[in-house]
């Protein structure tokens, strides 16, 4: 990871970043009153570095991820969102959070996301081909043949075999369909991938796969990575720099290790004396 | 604070040593992974439908259902008494085909010739000529009074389950009435689940203040009484009946189809629109958002494929249901018009005629064991469409 300081280095910008989710209630539902999932999140990423944000559940942290993707609007009624997001694009910095589903398109192959739920982000009724395919679809002007030729480059990418475009999400294994998610994410060369809890859904041994998966992928295509978790244990090995998240804030914001090591936050000391030690007798 | 590369890859303790464990189950895995890549892949909708074949009493009702409906377009081929061909004097007829008056064959009588009474004629002259009868040589809407007493008549050898109080054959009827009765029931299921899906969806998807409206509109157009909205329709409305087209090509056919349609819809869109709330929350709706395909595709494409379970597993019964409310309508004389050949006509005669035995058991019998028929295949579908099975297969 470089250390360069100057702005130009940074792809992406939150700036005081706040998301509310409205509560609705009475016998014509009207909005009784609101959840501030995201109370002032301001957040940078920088080309090739990989950013965690940890925090327990129910914190905000995924609601961050969704709203740089900009799908809050159109997954919830009436969401009310604030602040900045800039994305620095090589045509110019753009306010993410402003803009609309029609404007975003033209950033969306750019911004990527990698679900928590390897069993529920991939659609059963469509073949790995043809979810893989999807942003291809829609972002390119690529031919069939080039397309089926980049799903099979793809899928080796992520150590799938490309035989294995024609079968149905169920029949792979939790760690197989995260790595067919990482490969959709990957389809359109983005330049940011959010990757929200991607393997806490696997088993430990799977976890190990993935994430040096995502390393490798983020060493050569030069990813810049948000990657949320609650296990600071996982965050700590992928991630340059680390934010704790409470109660959608920041509260403590810092390199990995130091945030390991020495946290400075009571929240953060919390949340680390919940790893487990895998060696009772070891001193951490 | 670069974090070295070295330990980068080892990632967490706790992932580094079970790593080499996993290493070693994934080589285990290995053939056997190779094992299941020499399937052909299946998706979630042949899975089941294999699961359907399997179970055999649905299975062997929906073969057989789906046969003789399938053949019971080619009913008049084979219960008509219109003449297959006929080779009269030398020159060859197909009536089946074509229309010929009944002077062609030298018959004294306007209109349709009397094939049957033709066949005997040419067979006692013993010319040469001939005529080819189907198996079963009377239509649907003949009245036979040629036999001894007063219709209705009691099963003979040539009329099989007798004839009804106008001297129409009562098997004729049945096997017409059954195409029908089908038909119908699948028209109405066609256009009603096509209504509520579409209606259903859009609700469920759009949400907010249009599924609030939506549902309000759909509470009261349910409540409307759909027999008196026939009664009033059809009071307006005068059924007529083409004579000489297919009972399903008649005006009054398609009039009831749609308001049976009309008044169907709304079940189905209570399903649909939950299905659709509770796919739309799952992440793979997620994904396709940030990837940026269309609003339509995120709807039809997407989420419609996974919430189509209800409407397939609902289709049998609700077969069941139009058959039984055509029966109904028809029964009380505001369905087709007579005289279309109907179950529910037959009932009604059935019912005026208690003591004829063969007109109340012939067509209850036959609507019985329809319905029960379509009920197994309902079963059948239910259980092998069963959505949790697979969700627990985790």
């Amino acid at each position: 990871m470089t250390t360069a300081t100057d702005t130009s280095d940074v792809i992406l910008d939150l700036q005081d970043l706040r998301v509310r989710f409205p509560v609705f209630g009475g016998i014509i539902p009207r909005k009784t009153s609101e959840v501030r999932a995201v109370d002032g999140v301001s957040l940078t990423l920088r080309r090739g570095e990989t950013v965690g944000l940890v925090g327990e559940s129910g914190c905000g942290k995924t609601t961050v991820g969704r709203a740089i993707v900009n799908i809050l609007r159109k997954m919830t009624y009436r969401v009310d969102i604030e602040g900045r997001i800039v994305y620095h694009h090589p045509s110019g910095a753009v306010d993410l959070a402003s803009l609309g589903q029609r404007q975003m398109r033209r950033y969306r192959p750019d911004l990527q996301m990698v679900f928590q739920d390897p069993y529920s982000s991939l659609n059963p009724r469509m073949t790995v081909g043809a979810i893989v395919e999807e942003p291809l679809r829609i972002h390119t002007r690529q031919t069939k043949a080039e397309r089926r030729d980049r799903v099979r480059w793809l899928l080796e990418k992520v150590r799938l075999s490309p035989e294995h475009a024609t079968r149905y999400p169920h029949e792979f294994s939790g760690g197989q369909r995260q790595r067919i998610g990482i490969a959709r994410a990957l389809a359109t060369n983005p330049k940011i991938v959010i990757a929200d809890e991607p393997v806490s859904a696997l088993d430990v041994s799977i976890q190990a796969q993935v994430i040096n998966l995502m390393q490798d992928l983020q060493e050569e295509f030069g990813l810049s990575y948000i990657f949320i978790s609650h296990d600071l244990s996982v965050v700590r090995h992928i991630a340059n720099r680390i934010c704790v998240m409470y109660f959608g804030r920041i509260v403590e914001e810092g390199p990995a290790e130091e945030i390991y090591l020495r946290p400075q936050h009571p929240y953060s000391k919390t949340l680390l004396a919940a790893v487990p030690r895998p060696d009772p007798d070891r001193r951490r | 604070m670069t974090i070295p590369r070295d330990q980068r890859n080892s990632v967490s303790e706790i992932a580094a040593r079970t790593a080499i464990e996993s290493h070693e189950a994934e080589q285990v895995a290995a053939p056997l992974a190779g094992a299941v890549a020499a399937a052909p892949p299946e998706s979630v909708f042949r899975r089941r439908l294999r699961k359907f074949r399997r179970i055999k009493r649905g299975y062997y009702s929906f073969l057989l259902i789906a046969t003789a409906y399938i053949l019971s377009f080619l009913l008049p081929l084979a219960v008509n008494s219109t003449a297959l061909v006929v080779s009269y004097q030398g020159d060859y007829y197909v009536p089946i085909w074509r229309y010929y008056p009944a002077s062609t064959f030298g018959q004294a009588a306007f209109g349709e010739p009397d094939y049957r009474a033709l066949q005997a004629e040419l067979a006692q002259a013993g010319a040469g000529d001939w005529v080819l009868m189907p198996p079963y040589p009377y239509s649907p809407n003949e009245s036979l009074l040629d036999q001894p007493g007063y219709p209705p008549h009691p099963p003979s050898r040539q009329h099989f389950l007798g004839t009804d109080d106008r001297g129409r054959d009562v098997l004729v009827r049945l096997t017409y009435g059954f195409n029908v009765s089908l038909t119908f029931a699948l028209l109405v299921m066609l256009i009603a689940d096509g209504l509520g899906v579409t209606i259903g969806s859009l609700l469920g998807y759009v949400s907010g203040t249009l599924d609030l409206l939506g549902q309000r509109v759909i509470e009261i157009w349910s409540s409307l009484p759909f027999l008196y909205t026939i009664i009033i329709v059809s009071s307006i409305v005068v059924p007529v009946y083409v004579p000489g087209r297919m009972q399903i090509m008649q005006p009054s056919f398609w009039l009831l189809v749609i308001i049976l349609s009309a008044f169907e819809w709304m079940g189905i869109t209570y399903y649909i629109r939950g299905e659709f709330y509770r796919e739309k929350a799952k992440d793979y709706v997620a994904a396709a958002i940030v990837t940026g395909v269309s609003e339509p595709a995120i709807m039809f494409r997407h989420i419609l494929p996974n919430a189509l379970t209800p409407v397939i597993s609902f289709a049998p019964f609700t077969i069941v249901a139009n058959i039984g409310a055509l029966v109904a309508l028809d029964f009380l004389g505001f369905g087709l018009p007579a005289p279309t050949p109907s179950w529910g006509e037959l009932i009604g005669q059935g019912m005026e005629n208690l003591t004829k035995w063969w007109l109340v058991f012939f067509p209850l019998g036959a609507l019985f064991t329809t319905l029960l028929l379509v009920v197994f295949i309902g079963e059948a579908v239910r259980e092998a469409f069963d959505p949790k099975e697979y969700s627990r297969l985790r």
